[in-house]
């Protein structure tokens, strides 16, 4: 998160031969990657982010996850990691392990009802969930002791399935709200309402908002849509380390699809990862997974690369999970 | 019975059915209050509450002895009458079951007979771009009124210098005709000094508000008992097609000193006129305010009403609204807030009787104190013939401490059997999912919890129509909210 703020514009990588860089935003803080993204694949994995040559084909990757010797760290390292609901107890996740590094995109499929939501949920500390066991070290700490807002700061997005209305504050107070305990956080002094609006301003036109929107209270009366383009600018003014978009295509129709997806492909880094859940093989034509991860019964069943995706459509869960 | 009370020697004569008077009477009555042939209805005999009649002969007293124009007499009589059959509202009675309303009764109540002297304070705080008309212990400040900026044939002031027999005459029409009154509104009909008018003629739209300011200056020191009493009273009426907004503000000197406002406002709008009323109340925390605002509908007409209090140890506002003709549009928003051992008590009574009416309410309160409380009875009666009526009833409550208490009654009466209707309450302390919400985002829960709660009182402040008044009372609530935070939990 820190380098986000501090990163400027500069040249895009050695790109593949089959994709030309994008123009690069007004003021960028970011800059635009190749939509096809390198170097999960951990028998390949090199110290220095770069983006490889294209194919993504040296798959055999294990359904579990090590660090294959390489000596930079996860970004996210989750072990056995056990929960319930708060409430009745009943165990939802039943020991999920996963490695996120620098500059992945995972994707996480599954069945209904079979963890997902929960366990991005159980990541970003939401209450309604305890956790019973295992471990999460993101960026070195351990997570689990981490306050939600703390996690926040440390650079942990989530973008929720539905998110709530807060009537009564506007979106441009939340985000200034936000934005300033970052700053905080860095020991950097808090933007005033007219700086942040020229902060905010050319992030609009990322998530093809319009200006009007600012002025309105937070997600009151938005169509699921507008909802979830707001989420989208939420990681854009803020940035993360690791954002999970959790059924961020839920809802959605085919143009805002495309704006979300065009927006989460203009925010990725090389030091930035993003973990998406969802259900349909769509939104991952638009941003290409490093790896597909298939999540069952509280457990990640399979990974695999973006062909997955494909078999999962044709043949169901079922052939999944009997293979 | 109720001329028993004025032993004058002229009276008796024409009482000779009555009862043998109570031993209680008071002997040095010399003036000859009541006239003789408004006294039609004799109250029940062998019944006069002590607290009442107390207060009825200092409200005799405090009149002035000239007669006054021939509507406000009759006002008067007929609240005398009224009011010496009334008690004084005990806990029993349903719409004072929550509300406790002994801090008046035992405070030793002596009705103001005269403004201020010294009024200077008044131009200090007329800062506003809107002249104000301005009414000090409940007396009207001519030399404050300028009616410069209004448009022809509009009338505000005092119905004392009033002119125009036109306009005086559909006042008479209308005054104090009002059957649900309790004892309050007999007490400011009985001891109001003097009536203002607001009057606006068929079609014609007043752009700028009429701001009416209300200053209470004479007041006890806390500990003693002594409650001086103001009753200002405002007649509205606005003919068809008329367009208005009034600005009612009540606030007192800087301080906590006990007084007692008991003040009126009577409205009618006529066919297809509209009235944007804002009722704003921030006085003394040891002062009891007590208002009654009664409003009667023609067909197509609209009245929105947006209230914020949040002053007074003992706060109550009554609301009544009457439907005279159909397709009525009737908007009430209110906001209460206790940051003290307070009580703010909202009675509303919407009463439907014709068709396509459209009314909606939205009641928020919060209290933020474990000695403060806050009530809501909101009835909408939806009558036989009031079909195809779109009523809508929301209160929300949050309740900040513990032991802080709010009781609220939302009930509506429907008789007519094509309607469409619904009521909600809902009484709790601050969303979890909002809460998180902020929290998922590097919002800590302090900085959330305020947050929320300032935009819980957001929603109704919002809605105030004129900017100049909105930012002070969203300064006000601010401030307010501010000091009952403590430290970090």
């Amino acid at each position: 998160m820190a380098c986000q703020i501090q990163c400027t514009a500069s040249p895009p990588l050695p790109s593949l031969p089959t994709l030309t860089p994008k123009p690069l935003p007004s003021s960028s803080l970011f800059f635009p990657l190749p939509l096809v993204l390198s170097s999960c694949l951990r028998s390949t994995h090199v110290p220095s982010p770069r983006p490889v040559a294209a194919s993504l084909s040296a798959v055999e990757s294990p359904t579990s996850t090590n660090g294959f010797g390489d000596s930079k760290t996860p970004l996210l390292e989750v072990k056995g990691l056990t929960a319930v609901i708060a409430e009745t107890k009943q165990e939802i996740l039943k020991g999920v392990d996963l490695v996120v590094h620098h500059g992945e995109i995972h994707a996480i499929m599954g069945k209904n009802g079979s963890g997902k939501s929960t366990f991005s949920k159980v990541l970003v500390g939401h209450p309604d969930y305890e956790v019973t066991g295992g471990s999460v070290v993101f960026k070195g700490e351990n997570l689990l002791d981490m306050e939600p807002e703390e996690r926040s700061l440390a650079g942990l997005f989530m973008s929720f399935q539905t998110p709530v209305e807060i009537p009564g504050v506007n979106n441009i107070d939340f985000l200034q709200m936000a934005y300033n305990a970052r700053r905080k956080k860095l020991g950097e002094p808090e933007l005033g309402p007219l700086e942040f609006y020229a902060y905010i301003y050319p992030k609009l036109d990322l998530v093809n908002m319009k200006t009007d929107f600012l002025n309105r209270n937070v997600n009151e009366g938005f169509s699921g849509g507008e909802r979830k383009r707001n989420e989208i600018l939420q990681l854009a003014v803020l940035g993360a380390d690791l954002a999970m978009l959790d059924e961020i295509d839920s809802g959605l129709d085919v143009d805002a699809l495309r704006d979300v997806a065009k927006a989460v492909n203009g925010l990725l880094t090389p030091k930035n990862s993003v973990l998406i859940i969802t259900h349909y093989r769509r939104l991952l034509e638009v941003i290409k997974p490093t790896c597909i991860h298939i999540m069952e019964d509280g457990r990640i069943i399979k990974t695999g690369d973006s062909s997955l995706a494909e078999v999962l459509e044709e043949k169901g869960y079922a052939a999944i999970s009997a293979a | 019975m109720a001329a028993l009370a004025f032993t004058h020697q002229n009276l008796l004569q024409f009482t000779p059915i009555l009862t043998p008077p109570k031993p209680k009477l008071k002997p040095k009555r010399t003036k000859t209050k009541l006239s003789i042939q408004t006294i039609t209805a004799v109250p029940q005999a062998s019944f006069t509450d002590q607290y009442v009649l107390q207060l009825a002969d200092a409200l005799e007293d405090s009149l002035p002895s000239s007669p006054s124009s021939l509507p406000l007499q009759k006002l008067r009589d007929n609240s005398s009458v009224t009011l010496l059959s009334t008690e004084w509202p005990s806990r029993k009675e349903e719409s004072f079951r929550f509300t406790d309303t002994s801090f008046i009764k035992n405070s030793d109540k002596k009705p103001i007979s005269h403004p201020p002297k010294s009024l200077t304070f008044l131009d200090v705080s007329r800062d506003t771009q809107f002249k104000s008309f301005d009414f000090v212990d409940g007396f009207l400040v001519d030399s404050s009124f300028d009616s410069s900026k209004l448009p022809d044939g509009v009338y505000v002031g005092s119905l004392l210098k009033l002119s125009s027999e036109g306009i005086l005459n559909r006042v008479c029409e209308f005054l104090g005709d009002f059957e649900w009154g309790d004892l309050f509104w007999s007490v400011n009909g009985l001891g109001a000094p003097d009536l203002m008018v607001v009057y606006v003629p068929e079609g014609c739209r007043v752009e700028n508000p009429i701001y009416l300011k209300y200053t209470s200056v004479e007041g006890g020191d806390e500990g003693s008992k002594k409650m001086p009493l103001s009753n200002p009273r405002v007649f509205v009426l606005v003919e068809k097609g008329g367009e208005v907004g009034i600005v009612e503000e009540f606030a007192g000197k800087e301080g906590s000193e006990c007084y007692w406002t008991n003040s009126v406002l009577e409205m009618v709008i006529r066919e297809g006129g509209k009235v944007r009323h804002s009722y704003v109340q921030k006085q003394s925390l040891s002062a009891a305010h007590i208002k009654w605002t009664s409003v009667r509908q023609e067909s197509t007409s609209t009245y929105e009403l947006v209230e914020v209090s949040t002053g007074g140890k003992l706060s109550r506002h009554n609301v009544h609204v009457q439907q005279l003709g159909s397709d009525t549009v009737t908007e009430l928003t209110t906001f209460h807030l206790c940051v003290g051992d307070q009580t703010q008590d909202l009675h509303s009574r919407i009463v439907l009787d014709h068709p396509r009416g459209y009314s909606q309410q939205l009641h928020k309160c919060i209290v933020a104190h474990s000695s403060g409380q806050a009530v809501f009875d909101g009835n909408v009666k939806v009558n036989r013939y009031a079909q195809q009526t779109d009523a809508g009833q929301l209160t929300r409550s949050l309740l900040l401490e513990p032991r802080a208490t709010v009781n609220v009654k939302p009930n509506l009466q429907i008789m007519a059997d094509d309607v469409k209707c619904s009521h909600g309450a809902a009484i709790s302390d601050l969303e979890d999912s909002q809460l998180f919400y902020f929290q998922a985002r590097g919002i800590d829960l302090e900085t959330a919890r305020k947050a929320l709660v300032v935009s819980f009182g957001a929603e109704v402040i919002d809605r105030l129509p004129y900017s100049f008044v909105q930012k002070q009372v969203k300064d006000h609530v601010k401030e307010l909210l501010e000091s009952t935070r403590k430290g970090p939990s």
